[in-house]
């Protein structure tokens, strides 16, 4: 075999590795971008050392659950971890804020007749758990 | 004529006389007799404000709310069925008002209106696990959940839902679904088509449960996404 083929051979080689290298990676991106879980980068989970850490449990002073208002505005009350990101949903409502100071107060308003209500509480430390609670309460209108 | 001004003098001194005994003698008279009357009518008052308070008080504490299909109603009785088990409710004919739901308003209808498998809320006073209804609202029924969203159907427009309380559900998008996204830099919520959905993500659904549901499967009325992205920021 002539030297000039094996060099030839080789280049070829090296070139068709680069490309198939550079087509996987390529396509591995837009598939995540696309459809796939985005993992968190390892170094990441690792640099975060939890132990030791004690979060906040949710706590909700009002309004308790199975209440009966005459009223279709409620204040929502209680304290959850500090800075984390607290979603309360209703049928008529999507309330979504940063917990800023640990304890928090907010205005939430009211369907006629039973509102099912789910707050969840998504820590700053994404590795925590969320943590929920689901509540029924009820506005029966006084004049009725 | 002297003596005729003085029997008129003296008639008239015996007139003042009177009139002035019978003044000062009713003068009292009223005051003794009007007098109790204020102060026990204020009194019958005050014990019927609190006699009132105190119903109210107690018909507040025993006030509940409960809610259900209807499994099954019967003249003056209703069986609701929930979670917990079943609800048996009494209407009373002078005191119950049933309504119908209809969005953000209601209409007045008759007990005998509400049918078999309609979602009703009761409230009224519990004794002996009997609830006489004061008021009925016949409304539809909500589930609010959230999970992750482990897979998208592009053909059918569906997404299956792992959600916290392990189940599995399979929401169709509709149309007429509200999607909304979390914009993970301002937190505000923007309306989102069903193409911006991911596997992974995080999503807060609200379904109407008719209560013939099977596998979980349910039309979404709203779906609230906060993007994985959120939690690799």
């Amino acid at each position: 075999m002539k030297k000039e083929t094996i060099i030839a051979i080789f280049l070829g080689l090296l070139f068709g590795g680069v490309v198939a290298v550079f087509i996987s990676l390529k396509s591995k991106d837009i598939e995540l971008s696309k459809n796939k879980v985005i993992a968190p980068p390892k170094e990441k989970v690792l640099s975060v050392n939890l132990t030791g850490i004690e979060m906040q449990p949710l706590e909700l002073s009002e309004p308790a659950d199975n209440a009966i208002f005459e009223k279709d505005l409620i204040r929502f009350k209680g304290t959850a971890a500090k800075d984390s990101l607290i979603i309360i949903q209703s049928p008529i409502k999507d309330l979504i804020f940063k917990n800023t100071q640990g304890k928090f107060d907010q205005e939430f308003p009211l369907a006629l007749g039973e509102n099912s209500i789910k707050i969840v509480v998504y820590p700053k430390e994404k590795q925590f758990r969320p943590q929920e609670k689901s509540i029924k309460v009820y506005f029966i209108d006084s004049e009725l | 004529m002297i003596k005729n001004l003085k029997n008129c003098f003296i008639i008239s001194l015996f007139y003042c006389l009177l009139t002035s005994s019978i003044v000062v003698g009713q003068t009292p008279s009223i005051t003794a007799s009007s007098s109790p009357t204020v102060v026990v009518d204020k009194d019958i008052q005050q014990l019927k404000d609190k006699i009132a308070n105190k119903v109210s008080e107690i018909r507040k504490q025993n006030n509940k709310a409960i809610s259900g299909f209807v499994l099954n109603i019967d003249g003056n009785t209703m069986k609701l069925d929930n979670k917990e088990g079943v609800n048996q409710v009494k209407f009373d004919d002078t005191l119950t008002k049933v309504f119908k739901v209809l969005g953000t308003t209601k209409k007045e209808i008759k007990s005998e209106d509400i049918e078999k498998n309609d979602y009703a809320i009761v409230s009224g006073v519990v004794a002996d696990n009997i609830i006489t209804a004061n008021v009925v609202l016949i409304d539809e029924n909500f589930l609010v959940e959230s999970g992750k969203i482990t897979e998208i159907n592009k053909e059918n427009f569906n997404i299956k839902v792992l959600a916290s309380d392990k189940n599995t559900y399979s929401l169709d998008i509709e149309t007429s679904t509200k999607q909304y996204m979390i914009n993970i830099k301002t937190l505000l919520k923007e309306t989102i088509g069903f193409s911006k959905l991911k596997e992974g993500d995080t999503v807060h659904f609200v379904v109407k449960k008719t209560g013939t549901e099977k596998n979980n499967e349910y039309s979404a009325y709203k779906i609230l996404v906060i993007p994985q992205e959120y939690f690799i920021k």
